[in-house]
């Protein structure tokens, strides 16, 4: 390395001539909320787990900065003849950590691991039949029916080396106990795990024997949890750790103010939204209501959408760093209807005319669901929706709870109304379709918990999964959003912001899905 | 002597028992584990053969027994969250708890006896009345806001002390010690401050309490007007009578002290067990739980006896009575 052999020479350059280049190599120490629970990328499919695991392990396909993908372990990929699956074609010369070759075993038993009954990330996997091995560079996965965006949706599909998981009894995901691959790792991609310490401490060093090349000037990275946001945000301002994430909305200001540190402010994908018991005969926690449901009614729905000020919620609650939503998907998602663009206006007197049409001019009072520790400021964010809905007569009573209880809750249909918020794992619309909007059965609408249900979006999500041709699936993407705000299926209030807080010296790339890359990260 | 000890372990295997059965009734409601262990995109298939296989669906005493005997066993199970095995997930994590709080303990000793004797002393001076009033503030103040107010005025402000972790640890066996750096002490102070202050206080006004009482009984009036040394009088006499209730309720107040640093533990994101319990709360990680209570629950019991046995070194007329 050229900073190893001329240190001398570098010094009597200076700065300027090598501004550019990555000279001042350092150590980087980053927190977050919670540890990563497992070192083992099929076993839990969590953001924390795929998040921290992305710097070590790689997959056939990669997302860059802006959530482009792009070829990583596989060089190039292009869908089989009549929709029958796709061929990715490997790239040559790659070693895993421990000098192991890469190929195409690796790939299929990479498939068949994450692809088993102990994995949990098999449901990326749900449409594939088989994978072939066409020659040691070569792989095909043969599907069902056509996936379009099946190489997109298998980006976080990581790649663990045959020999070293066989040799060290980690042939599958860690179900009960733990194996060899819930506190090592070996991976391809660009850094090596150096230590674990779960829960504590986990150090990355950089791989030199890295296929790509490398954008940071990282010479050792430390990992560690802090569950405290005070204590993260103390030990960021003192000067022990150089980044954390997230800080919560009502610090940034104390971290902008303060010389040499920086906030970097920008949305997730995370649409935050209120649901419906669609599916209800009666309201469970209504005072004087108990006969029917008013939801039922797509008016009373619509004067909930009314109602609510996002503007207000935005400027007030979020600090103005969120965004109003339409859709299930921000805006700018691929798949995301423009047609649809456009929010019911806040507009109360409206929102009380169809009170009243529907037979509530006197309002009502019902129970709305809301997680208090699951997304920014939630809990807030439902007093507030409360507060707005009492200005039209209708009563919200707010049951707020963590969130270790709050999806029990919800699939034991104990709400009348309820916060949700929805991040596609793909960054395509047809993700929220099939948990959110599709009728719910085993598979299907796992999330969708008020059980709303239209016939014509049901029959439309298998095409769209299969649809090639853009336009045509565009089409149908737009249906379905256009039946979603006429039925107001769910009242979409907004993008959630992602709030990044570090040292003024650091610079990093902010992804919207709230991964953090160590390949993008510079220490001056 | 054997059999006092005998019928109080026998006796501790129940008090587990009984910890372990509300322990166990209570998790239900706290929240549903499977639901933390899998990502959104799991079916619900999926999630119903992982909540068979982990045995979710037995009924209560079912999964009660099954506890019961793999902890008799001496097998505590893994965790959900991370599947790592408990026993030696609390073992990893039981030295940084037992160095904080016995250093915690130390400080409030060390402080707290010193001061109660002379508050007692001297109840109406200036100084007395402003350390009483001084204390008195530090434990209104609940500890999560004493631990971050002494972060930000020693971390961030002056930049002397480290904010979060244990700093330097040195490995001995099994044991993680952070007692043989100076960054690991650095590391210490601040936690082991915020958690000591309110046995410091307890302490101090037990020994206070106690020591003017003493002060009035017989054999020191009679010690006075027998014309002992002041010295005398006040420490060998009254100090010693005095410490009696007190390693009682400091002996108790230690189990007290590793049950709940909890709060200090996760303020200093300090890696202990009780950090521990506090991560594994948040994901419903219940085997985790269930054992980290049971072995507070130990703690407690091992704690009661040992304060049982002191006494009976201190106090000669225990002696005198089982001897009888």
């Amino acid at each position: 390395m050229f900073r190893n052999t001329l240190p001398a020479a570098a010094l009597v350059l200076g700065t300027t001539l090598l501004s550019s280049l990555p000279v001042n190599a350092e150590t980087f120490r980053w927190a977050g909320t919670t540890d990563p629970q497992t070192m083992d990328p099929h076993a839990v499919n969590a953001a924390p787990v795929t998040s921290f695991l992305n710097n070590v392990y790689e997959g056939l396909v990669r997302r860059g900065p802006d959530m482009a993908e792009e070829p990583s372990l596989a060089t190039s990929w292009e869908a089989l003849p009549d929709g029958a699956g796709w061929r990715f074609n490997l790239r040559e010369g790659v070693t895993f950590h421990d000098g192991a070759a890469f190929n195409a075993d690796d790939v299929i038993f990479s498939y068949e691991r994450a692809a088993s009954e102990a994995s949990d990330v098999r449901s990326w996997f749900a449409s594939v039949t088989e994978v072939v091995r066409v020659d040691d560079y070569t792989v095909d996965f043969l599907t069902s029916a056509p996936n379009p965006l099946f190489p997109g949706s298998i980006a976080n599909f990581m790649i663990l080396d045959q020999g070293w998981a066989e040799a060290n009894g980690a042939e599958l995901p860690a179900r009960d106990a733990e194996n060899h691959a819930t506190r090592n790792a070996n991976g391809t991609g660009p850094f090596v795990l150096a230590s674990r310490d779960p829960g504590i401490e986990t150090r990355l060093v950089p791989n030199e024997a890295w296929w790509d090349e490398a954008e940071h000037n990282v010479t050792e990275a430390i990992w560690t949890p802090i569950g405290n946001p005070a204590t993260g945000l103390a030990a960021l301002l003192s000067g022990e750790i150089d980044f954390i994430s997230p800080i919560p909305l009502q610090d940034v200001e104390q971290v902008e103010t303060r010389d040499g540190f920086k906030v970097l402010a920008g949305l997730e994908t995370r649409v935050i939204m209120l649901g419906f018991g669609h599916d209800h005969e009666t309201l469970k926690y209504s005072d004087e209501t108990t006969e029917a449901n008013p939801f039922l009614d797509p008016r009373v729905r619509l004067a909930v959408a009314q109602a609510i000020d996002v503007d207000t919620i935005d400027r007030v609650i979020m600090r103005g760093a969120a965004e109003p939503a339409s859709q299930l998907l921000p805006a700018g998602l691929s798949g995301y209807s423009d047609e649809y663009d456009a929010r019911p206006s806040f507009d109360p007197d409206a929102a009380r005319a169809l009170l009243a049409e529907a037979g509530y001019p006197e309002g009502f009072s019902f129970g709305l669901m809301c997680p208090n520790d699951r997304y920014i400021n939630d809990e807030a964010v439902c007093r507030a929706v409360a507060s707005m809905l009492a200005r039209i007569g209708v009563t919200a009573n707010v049951n707020a709870m963590p969130v270790r209880g709050y999806w029990d809750e919800l699939r034991a249909d104990n709400f009348d109304m309820y916060l949700l918020g929805w991040s596609p794992g793909t960054f395509d619309a047809e993700h929220p379709i099939r948990f959110l909007a599709h009728t719910p059965n085993d598979r299907l609408g796992t999330w969708n918990f008020g059980g709303y249900s239209s016939a014509r979006i049901d029959e439309l999500l298998e095409p769209i999964q299969q649809e090639i041709d853009p336009d045509a699936r565009q089409g149908m993407l737009d249906e379905v959003a256009g039946i979603l705000q006429d039925d107001v299926a769910y009242v979409p209030l907004y993008t959630e912001p992602l709030i990044w807080a570090m040292k003024d010296s650091v610079d990093v790339v902010q992804r919207p899905d709230n991964f953090f890359m160590l390949r993008w990260v510079t220490v001056n | 002597m054997v059999g006092f000890i005998l019928k109080r372990l026998v006796q501790s295997v129940f008090v587990m028992l009984a910890v372990a059965f509300l322990a166990f009734s209570l998790f239900k409601f706290v929240g549903d584990p499977i639901s933390q262990m899998t990502g959104v995109e799991t079916s619900l298939e999926d999630q119903a053969r992982l909540r068979e296989e982990l045995g979710l669906n037995d009924p209560f005493f079912v999964q009660f027994a099954r506890f019961t005997a793999e902890m008799l066993r001496g097998d505590f199970g893994y965790s959900f969250r991370t599947r790592e095995p408990i026993g030696q997930m609390l073992l990893s994590r039981l030295p940084a708890t037992l160095e904080l709080g016995t250093v915690a303990l130390l400080i409030s000793l060390i402080v707290g006896i010193p001061a109660g004797v002379f508050t007692a002393l001297r109840p109406r001076g200036l100084v007395s009345q402003s350390i009483l009033i001084g204390t008195l503030i530090g434990v209104s103040i609940p500890t999560f806001v004493i631990g971050i107010l002494l972060i930000f005025l020693f971390g961030v402000q002056l930049g002397w002390l480290p904010t979060f972790g244990r700093g330097g640890t040195v490995q001995i066996g099994w044991w993680r010690s952070s007692l043989f750096t100076t960054d690991g002490w650095r590391s210490l102070v601040l936690p082991a401050l915020t958690l000591g202050l309110f046995q410091l206080t307890l302490t101090m006004r037990l020994v206070r309490a106690q020591m003017m009482e003493v002060m009035r009984t017989d054999h020191i009036r009679f010690a006075i007007a027998r014309g002992v040394p002041w010295r005398s009088i006040r420490y060998r006499h009254a100090l010693s009578n005095t410490m009696i209730p007190v390693i009682t309720i400091i002996g108790l107040q230690f189990g007290g002290v590793i049950a709940f640093s909890i709060v200090t533990e996760s303020v200093f994101q300090w890696p202990g067990m009780g950090l521990l319990f506090l991560e594994s709360i948040r994901f419903v990680d219940i085997p985790v739980m269930s054992v980290y209570l049971v072995v507070i629950a130990f703690f407690f019991v091992v704690i009661n006896l040992l304060v049982d046995l002191l006494y009976v070194a201190i106090d000669p007329r225990l002696r005198v009575r089982e001897s009888v």
